[in-house]
């Protein structure tokens, strides 16, 4: 029983972080239909300005989550205004041409300007060192990172459900033209919608850096990850998104504990069992 | 994903001679490129022989991408099942000749195609992107485990593939290999050439523009795009093959999510929907690749990706596609 | 006759470089991708030990052509092989950081009349494949099973092995556990991880569950190192007493910063730590930190580039600057040096390195940095690989 609760422990905390880091780009893809590769290559953006915030500006983490958060909202907007702007509507094979390319522009930047080597952004006291659950310790960033999954999914699902912004974004999803011709300023809303889920992307990264250090090759290295876990939620779901990463980190990390030798066939194997089954993701809007 | 770019101007089949004589140019200046390559590069020819490998797994991308529409990162499943099975036919079997081992990787690229295409066709779009990227990881990890097959993460060495027809011998310089490579990205070119203007192949073309009205008409959409499949795995697994031959290795690679994700962006870089398309993309991708990558081994790949960022701004349909259509636009004005 | 051709060819192609002033020692590795801090530091430890030893070798001068391969890619390897020996005209073929890779590019070799100098590909049978290589780093046999004598001293008595499912990780298992059961120990689980694994914990769980008094780990370097020894401290492993042995990869010192107090009292072994206390290995390491730029990025395969660098030196020497492949493995047979990381000397029957091997423990500086200490040596260590492989 006990090494039961201890593995869904370890699966919760897993599957909020994935779901903390993929969400913005459930978002971008979903709702504004960009198959963006180059999320992974914010949250690596967001990684460094936080973990150059703290280590040689000295800012306290709080204040780096938030520089980190503004800054790489601030690297994302020419990048909207000059180049993603071309793809929105593109065919989804020139939006993975675009999208691979500025990943690679920007792993080799980073490369270039921050090294090759492992960059970390250290906790502040209270997140470091473990906590006595009783049955097991865990460390205080997990639970920190479990909390950030809850307030993100309440807080996306309040705008996009509850605020006329989410209401615009949805008619500007759904029928552009419609939208604009009612008075919506679709490029406005797309332009936000973006710098949201960027911004997503480099909180994800931040709070995701236990698990999933910032080095120049995250970009890639865990695109396939994101890419699986929206596309199983259902693009564009948040609580789909939200299961998804909650049902994938039970089975990664169940398939881990018990049979770690095929973990790989374990994952794989479930998503193609839930694909099958739900081709529209778990909670996919249907077009 | 019904969406994807067809860059071959739709009206192709006016009359018949007409294309024939098309082909037959277009054949001509494959060879041709080919000869100016050989000469042109003597020393250089390793990398030609793995850039024609690389080219045949692009164009098999662009059987079921271009041709069909189905949206796949895991191509190189097939690519690395026909490298591993003509491989392990030659270290394991003792099956040596280099013909025969192309006809091994062919086969053994076909049974992957189906099994793949088995789990990629049942999703479209997203879901079918995110099956095939299943897939490839599911063969890796298969390959990775057998290692008492296929060496597992150290590669299968110990290839060594006889004299084609016991005469041509492969050697350091690579002249033999090259020579193999371009008559067998021929062969499949021609083959290709003539499937794709088969019935069959506007079947495929068909159902990538609607397979709604194509179920209506009484073909079987899932029957069509799996034997389109096999045929793409056959292609592929020719490519894998060449690649065990000239290489004499196979590694793991060979079944990468990264291999099938850059095979893919070669082929939309050159335009989907036409096999010239399809070659183009490889050319330019790969020399572009090895020579920024030999002139700054350090920092070359930002160059690469702001020529795809580029390509995608200026030559939105491709390299290939785009020179159509600039050549379209210049003959109109002429008139 | 087309033979004779051939023959004919490559006699004028190879006899046109064989008097040449310029020599070309030709290295691949990961420059970019990945790995790209261990090809930094292949050229490294070649820029040092041609900034302290010269670029010329009698009359000749030394010139190295980088060629990048950024993960294993046998094919690739072999082109870029190629192309270095037919286009650029290398006498010499050095780097080679994953095996596939090296593997690949052994049936050129007699053909090409080149040796290969491998500076990290790490396992045993590399140095079966051709008579024309050898290797200057070091294998995973070689640098796990000390340790399993390390935990035999230290009064361990079961152990569990967690390695990463690829060649390296294989090996080490295999090595530690032949070591450790021949001592006297018990190994009473052995795990394999698919190399994308990311989060630990479960592992920690079932590590936990094997009442093991310690764990044996190889992961490659990088991210999975930190994922893993994190989840270590986090599970309170590290407070139940449970000991973390490994090979020196898991600490190598790139990684240290990263690691932080997380890593502090690690055991490894390893045959190198950029803190050896030896005159040759300072002046190497002043050298090397400046040719890398950022000095926290110095690490292990800058050693091997350089000791590397010293055969071919060496080869050189022998040859009179003549292309002849067997003459120059054959001068370097049996050659003893003292390298930055000990005494080194070369197997004649295996021309793999024999060296110390050393127990490290990673220990917080005067400045609050961490670094190996050496703590321990076993003396001229040859490779166990090759003889448990017969």
């Amino acid at each position: 029983m006990q090494t039961v609760l201890s593995v869904g422990i370890d699966a919760l905390a897993y599957g909020m972080v994935l779901f903390v880091i993929s969400i913005g780009l459930s978002v971008t893809m979903g709702l504004m239909r960009v198959v963006n590769l180059a999320h992974g290559a914010f949250a690596m953006i967001g990684g460094y300005i936080a973990s150059y915030a703290t280590q040689t500006l000295g800012f306290g983490y709080g204040v780096a989550i938030l520089a980190a958060v503004v800054g790489t909202i601030l690297i994302a907007i020419p990048v909207e205004r000059f180049l993603y702007r071309r793809i929105y509507g593109a065919p989804e094979l020139t939006q993975v041409l675009m999208t691979i390319g500025i990943t690679f522009c920007v792993i080799g930047i980073a490369n270039y300007v921050f090294g090759p080597t492992l960059k970390t952004i250290p906790l502040p006291e209270l997140l470091r060192g473990p906590v006595d659950l009783g049955f097991r310790s865990i460390s205080a960033q997990k639970l920190f990172a479990i909390a950030c999954g809850v307030v993100v999914a309440g807080g996306l699902w309040f705008l996009i459900e509850k605020t006329s912004f989410g209401v615009k974004l949805r008619a500007s999803v759904d029928n552009a033209a419609m939208a604009a011709s009612l008075g919506v300023r679709t490029k406005i809303v797309y332009a936000v919608s973006f710098a949201v889920a960027v911004g997503l992307a480099a909180f994800g990264g931040i709070v995701g850096a236990e698990l999933l250090p910032i080095e120049p090759y995250y970009a890639l290295r865990y695109m396939v990850t994101f890419l699986v876990v929206v596309s199983v939620g259902g693009a564009g779901s948040i609580p789909g998104a939200l299961l998804a990463c909650l049902l994938l980190g039970a089975i990664d990390t169940t398939g881990r504990y018990l049979l770690p030798e095929y973990g790989e066939f374990f994952f794989y194997l479930a998503v193609i069992a839930i694909v099958c089954v739900f081709p529209r993701g778990l909670l996919g809007r249907s077009k | 994903m019904a969406a994807i770019e067809n860059t071959s101007p739709a009206k192709t089949a006016s009359t018949r001679p007409n294309w024939i004589m098309r082909d037959l140019i277009g054949l001509a200046v494959i060879l041709a490129v080919a000869a100016i390559g050989y000469f042109l590069f003597p020393n250089n020819l390793a990398l030609l022989t793995r850039i024609l490998g690389v080219a045949l797994l692009v164009l098999s991308i662009d059987l079921v991408t271009g041709f069909c529409g189905v949206a796949t990162l895991g191509h190189a499943a097939l690519f690395g099942a026909g490298a591993y099975a003509s491989g392990i036919a030659a270290v394991h079997f003792g099956i040596t000749d280099p013909l025969l081992m192309v006809v091994v990787g062919a086969i053994g690229g076909a049974v992957a195609g189906i099994v793949s295409g088995a789990v990629i066709l049942r999703g479209h779009g997203l879901a079918q992107l995110v099956l095939s990227i299943a897939v490839v990881h599911l063969f890796h990890e298969a390959a990775n485990k057998a290692s008492v097959y296929t060496g597992g993460s150290d590669g299968l060495s110990g290839i060594s593939p006889d004299p084609i027809f016991g005469i041509f011998a492969f050697d350091l310089w690579g002249r033999t290999a090259y020579g193999f490579a371009v008559a067998l990205v021929v062969v499949a070119f021609v083959v290709l050439r003539l499937i794709t203007r088969s019935p069959f192949g506007m079947l495929c073309r068909g159902i990538k523009e609607d397979p709604i009205r194509i179920r209506a008409m009484g073909a079987s959409v899932q029957g069509t795009l799996l034997r389109m499949y096999v045929i793409s795995g056959a292609v592929a697994g020719v490519g894998g093959a060449l690649n065990a031959i000239s290489t004499q290795v196979v590694g793991l690679d060979s079944l990468s999510f990264t291999l099938s994700a850059e095979a893919l962006v070669m082929l939309v870089l050159g335009g989907t929907g036409s096999l010239y398309g399809a070659l183009i993309g490889t050319v330019s991708f790969m020399w572009f690749e090895d020579f920024v990558s030999a002139a700054n081994p350090f920092h070359w790949l930002t160059i690469v990706g702001a020529l795809l960022i580029a390509v995608v701004l200026f030559a939105p349909r491709g390299l290939y596609g785009t020179a159509l259509m600039l050549l379209d636009r210049l003959k109109r004005q002429g008139k | 006759m087309k033979k004779s051709v051939l023959a004919a060819l490559a006699v004028l192609a190879l006899s046109s470089t064989a008097f040449a002033d310029t020599i070309k020692v030709g290295v691949v590795g990961p420059f970019s991708g990945p790995f790209a801090i261990q090809g930094k530091n292949f050229k490294a430890g070649i820029d040092a030990y041609m900034a302290l030893n010269g670029n010329k070798v009698g009359d000749d001068e030394i010139e190295i052509v980088y060629r990048d391969l950024p993960a294993a890619d046998p094919a690739q390897s072999k082109a870029l092989a190629q192309e270095l020996v037919v286009k650029e005209g290398v006498q010499y073929l050095a780097g080679f950081y994953f095996t596939p890779d090296a593997m690949a590019v052994t049936p050129l070799l007699e053909q090409a009349n080149v040796p290969l100098v491998v500076m990290n590909a790490a396992t045993s049978a590399i140095v079966t494949k051709s008579p024309l290589i050898v290797r200057t780093s070091f294998t995973t046999w070689q640098t796990s099973a000390p340790m399993a004598k390390v935990a035999k001293e230290r009064g361990v008595k079961k152990v569990i092995t967690v390695v990463s499912d690829y060649g390296p990780g294989v090996d080490s298992e295999n090595a530690f556990k032949t070591t450790f059961t021949a001592e006297g120990g018990e190994v009473v689980d052995s795990i394999r991880l698919p190399l994308s694994t990311n989060d630990f914990s479960p592992i920690m769980q079932r590590v936990k569950d094997s009442g093991a008094d310690a764990v044996f780990a190889f992961l490659p370097s990088g991210p999975t190192t930190l994922g893993f020894v994190k989840a270590y401290n986090e599970n309170g492993l590290a407070k139940a007493g449970v000991k973390f042995l490994a090979p020196g990869d898991l600490t190598q010192e790139s990684d240290l910063p990263a690691l932080g107090q997380a890593a502090e009292g690690l055991l490894t072994t390893f045959h190198y730590a950029v803190s050896h206390d030896s005159a040759e290995n300072k002046k190497f390491v002043e050298a090397a930190q400046k040719a890398i730029g950022n000095p926290a990025e110095l690490s292990f395969p800058s050693v091997g580039a350089y000791d590397g660098m010293h055969v071919i030196y060496k080869m050189i020497e022998a040859t009179g600057g003549e292309q002849d492949a067997q003459k120059a493995v054959d001068a370097v047979k049996g050659l003893a040096w003292e390298s930055p990381r000990g005494p080194v000397s070369i197997d004649p029957e295996s021309r793999h390195m024999t060296q110390n091997i050393y127990l490290r423990e990673v220990a917080k500086a005067d400045d609050g940095t961490y670094y190996n200490k050496e703590i321990a040596t076993f003396d001229k260590q040859g490779d166990p690989g090759l003889a448990a492989a017969k």
